[in-house]
């Protein structure tokens, strides 16, 4: 800060608002009148002004600001110089504490305003017109640790994101920007009235959702993948649309028997646990599916020919038809012994996908998904890197088809989508940390930021419709 | 098959600001089948609120009711937003009621539900059931205590940098102080403080111009602040208060002012507090205002008369064009951020005699909502022109 006269007084650009306020109050500048427009002051030194004279005090809105994960979110900026570039920013910390950004580039129409859900971004995480990019395009901030993924493990709050609307085209790391207006988003998983529950009884360790009202609902059993862990937030959003839902955990969990990086659990763990939705007395028996991710595909399968329950529907989404790790009781048999098909990439990354190839899996491990006797989703990500999602989907569809059963086969597949198609607009990993111990292993998943975002839209979104038929009718 | 799939009733959005509309829908009903749609609200006080509909789904077995005809229960026709505005005590509460959120970080709970048939539906349980959250404040916003050169009352700020329009907001008498017009202000991008200058015990009884100057110039120095896009906006007392600092305060200037229930008429005594000698003796002068105003009035105001002292002042002349007014026939004094219910008369304690009474307040609840939710509308628009959007530009440096 220097003085060029008693009324006029500069300051350095990066000089905070509240520095200039703490200077004022301790009446080492008193004869100073603070002009509203505070970033203009900033970069008053030695840059000469775009726009016009006009003071402006841009507005940035986004509509539902408190949103479920699945929603479209509307965010629009007024009151902004005509034809002027701007950059629109979101970030988040992770349950982590990791930092996760997402920009794109915008210029302004002749009114002064921005509007994502139909204007183009020109650069930055994405680009063209893409009313959820903020959120599919968020990726670890610069200087972040390798192979992180944003999974949320407490349903019951929302992720904050902040989202700001900055001068010019520029980007989050670059340092001194101009923040012209912010606002924060809340996205929930779960709506106001769903209950959670934990379950551990019978053996089965798990987290049911119900929807609010006092039902029955139909209902959902959540498989997840070999990475193990329980994930709830799948189960969380079906509630939220009204399908009790149980997500269980068959491996890596304190509370299930045995080593972390085994599975331990067999058939009967999963009957156990259809069994207890279908005794619920808040869920119509006869109306319960199953979805499966990866490794759960397998069991799915094991489910629906092998338990003697009959669920409603089945929906499986990049996994294989059997896998070479399960014995006859659906238990693991050996861990690690399909090494030998495991692929690794110049950075060490490992691509599991050989190990699900049909022509590599024993074949007592494929299940007979010619005795399904009910309708059966299949949804492939093309670049799924993981399992080879597509030779079995192919498999399925065949064997359905000598078996008369074409009807019952529903396929979705998406180019350039990898192997985690989950909730939409959330960001894909292309690989991330699979499990740290004995050592540290990254996975690669495939999938190319925004195919897999348009997968995971499409997909979810068919999902629910395929559950409102063969659930509610 | 077993039993049909119970009906699915869902509240879209299920989390909103309170000005917002929702959409209840009801589906997988029989076709034909008469249900009541009812809304339950627990307040902070722990009495219970509700409102009911009747309607027919129709030959899908769908009720929607954003578009559906309500047939009877407290609101009649198509009223998307009825559930809300329609609400009363249940039968059996005290009497006297008004609902006020003081708290306003929590959100409102609002618990709707759908039953057979339509005489007799509170016997029967719901078929389906779910929650709303009606907030008043958006996620960001800052809720700060101002006690400050002996003024005090709570701000409420924008999230982001700034620097932001602001409204000084003041309430009438008989409520205490009431943050959730400014908590749902600083939602919609403006810094907005909830002035309070009639319950707290520091203030002596000689409430001065003085007190609200000082609270106009804490708002415009406030670094999150333009200091010429400051407005006023009162109600009842308190828009009495904000004519008289925008007509005779020769240190502040504000940029608009919003007037609600405006009296421009001293009533002998009764809710003035005996030290507004200053502004009683003063006689309202319309060409003193040199800033747009809105004046909004309910024609069937029982509580002062509201209507009858501004056509006094439109006749006085000279700054109609800055002048704005929104009458709303049948529509009482306590004009409200939207689909909030309607009371013709609450309990009430008078300041100087701590009488407590009933009091006469007015409107009938359809037309009173109506210019509730239409009021708001106008009052955002005339605030955001005047704040946000000025067509008067000023050089920068």
């Amino acid at each position: 800060m220097f003085l060029l006269s008693r009324k006029t007084i500069m300051f350095r650009a990066h000089m905070s608002v509240t520095r200039i306020w703490q200077l004022i109050e301790k009446r080492m500048m008193s004869c100073i009148s603070v002009h509203g427009k505070l970033p203009g002051l900033q970069r008053a030194v030695g840059e000469v002004r775009r726009k016009s004279s006009f003071r402006q005090s841009p507005l940035l809105t986004a509509t539902p600001v408190r949103a479920l994960i699945d929603e479209q979110i509307s965010i629009k900026g007024r009151f902004l110089s005509q034809n002027y570039p701007v950059t629109v920013c979101a970030q988040m910390h992770s349950e982590e504490g990791d930092l996760w950004e997402a920009f794109a580039h915008y210029t302004t129409n002749a009114s002064g305003s921005i509007n994502l859900t139909s204007d183009h971004s020109v650069g930055g995480s994405y680009v063209g017109c893409e009313p959820m990019g903020l959120f599919w395009a968020l990726e670890p901030a610069l200087g972040s640790r390798e192979g992180l993924s944003l999974r949320k493990r407490n349903v019951e709050t929302p992720y904050m994101v902040n989202i700001s609307l900055l001068e010019g085209h520029t980007s989050p790391s670059e340092g001194q920007r101009t923040e012209l207006a912010a606002v924060t988003t809340e996205r929930w998983y779960m709506v106001p009235g769903v209950r959670r529950i934990e379950i551990r009884q019978n053996n089965i360790v798990g987290t049911l959702f119900l929807p609010p009202g006092p039902g029955p609902f139909p209902a959902m059993l959540d498989l997840w993948g070999e990475g193990g862990g329980l994930f709830e937030y799948r189960s969380a959003l079906f509630a939220s649309r009204g399908f009790a839902s149980l997500s269980v955990a068959y491996m890596g969990h304190k509370d299930l028997p045995g080593p972390p990086h085994i599975m331990s659990v067999g058939d009967s763990y999963f009957k156990s646990a259809f069994q207890l939705l279908q005794d619920h007395c808040q869920v119509d028996a006869d109306r319960i599916g199953v979805i499966g991710l990866s490794f759960g595909v397998v069991l799915t399968f094991r489910i629906a020919t092998r338990s003697g329950f009959k669920p409603s529907c089945l929906i499986c989404i990049n996994g294989a038809v059997g896998s070479p790790l399960l014995d006859e009781d659906g238990k693991i048999k050996m861990s690690e012994s399909d090494q030998k098909y495991w692929e690794l990439d110049d950075r060490g990354y490992v691509s599991f996908k050989n190990v699900s190839l049909p022509d590599n899996l024993p074949p007592e491990s494929k299940q007979k998904v010619e005795n399904i006797t009910c309708p059966l989703m299949c949804i492939v990500g093309e670049d799924d890197l993981c399992a080879a999602s597509t030779e079995n989907a192919d498999l399925i569809e065949e064997a359905l088809r000598s078996a008369g059963k074409s009807h019952q086969f529903t396929r979705l597949s998406y180019p350039g989508a990898g192997h985690l198609i989950e909730p939409p607009y959330t960001p894909c990993a292309r690989a991330s940390l699979w499990r740290a111990k004995p050592e540290k292993l990254f996975a690669l998943w495939g999938g190319h930021p925004a195919p897999h975002a348009a997968a995971q839209e499409d997909a979810w979104k068919r999902i629910l419709e395929f559950m409102e038929t063969h659930l509610r009718r | 098959m077993t039993q049909a799939v119970p009906p699915i009733l869902s509240v879209t959005p299920s989390r909103a600001l309170v000005d917002e509309k929702f959409q209840v829908l009801v589906e997988n009903l029989p076709p034909g089948c008469p249900v009541t749609l009812r809304s339950l609200h627990r307040s902070e006080d722990e009495d219970d609120w509700e409102a009911y509909g009747h309607y027919v789904s129709d030959h899908r077995g769908v009720v929607s009711v954003s578009e559906d005809l309500s047939f009877g229960g407290m609101y009649t026709g198509k009223e998307p937003m009825g559930l809300l505005w329609s609400m009363r005590p249940v039968p059996g509460s005290r009497k006297g009621l008004r609902l006020r959120k003081i708290n306003v970080c929590t959100p409102m709970l609002v618990n709707i539900s759908v039953h057979s048939g339509h005489e007799g539906f509170r016997d029967r349980t719901p078929l389906a059931s779910a929650l709303a959250e009606r907030w008043y404040m958006a996620p960001g916003v800052k809720r700060i205590d101002i006690n400050k050169q002996g003024v005090q009352g709570t701000l409420f700020i924008p999230p982001g940098p700034g620097p932001f329009p602001a409204l000084l907001d003041m309430w009438g008498g008989g409520a205490g102080l009431l943050e959730y017009r400014s908590a749902l202000l600083a939602s919609r991008g403006y810094v907005s403080f909830s002035l309070d200058y009639l319950r707290s015990e520091h203030l002596s009884a000689d409430v001065e111009f003085k007190y609200f100057e000082t609270a106009f110039n804490i708002i415009r120095n406030h670094p999150q602040v333009i200091p010429d896009r400051v407005g006023i906006l009162g109600s009842s007392l308190g828009s009495m208060v904000a004519f008289n600092l925008t007509a005779y305060s020769t240190i502040i200037k504000p940029r608009c002012i919003v007037c609600i229930s405006s009296n421009h008429y001293h009533p002998p005594g009764t809710t003035l507090k005996a030290g507004f000698k200053i502004l009683s003796n003063r006689t309202n002068d319309l060409s003193k205002i040199n800033c747009p105003m809105l004046l909004v009035n309910g024609c069937d105001d029982q509580n002062w008369p509201t209507v009858e002292t501004v056509a006094r002042l439109l006749r006085e002349g000279g700054k109609e064009h800055l002048l704005s007014r929104l009458a709303y026939p049948g529509a009482g004094h306590l004009i409200e951020p939207p689909f909030s219910p309607h009371f013709r008369a609450t309990k009430f304690i008078i300041l100087n005699s701590k009488e407590k009474v009933i009091l006469l307040w007015g409107g009938h609840t359809k037309p009173h909502s109506d210019a509730q939710e239409d009021s708001w509308r106008k009052i955002l628009s005339f605030l955001q022109l005047h704040l946000y959007h000025s067509p008067s530009v000023k050089a920068n440096l």
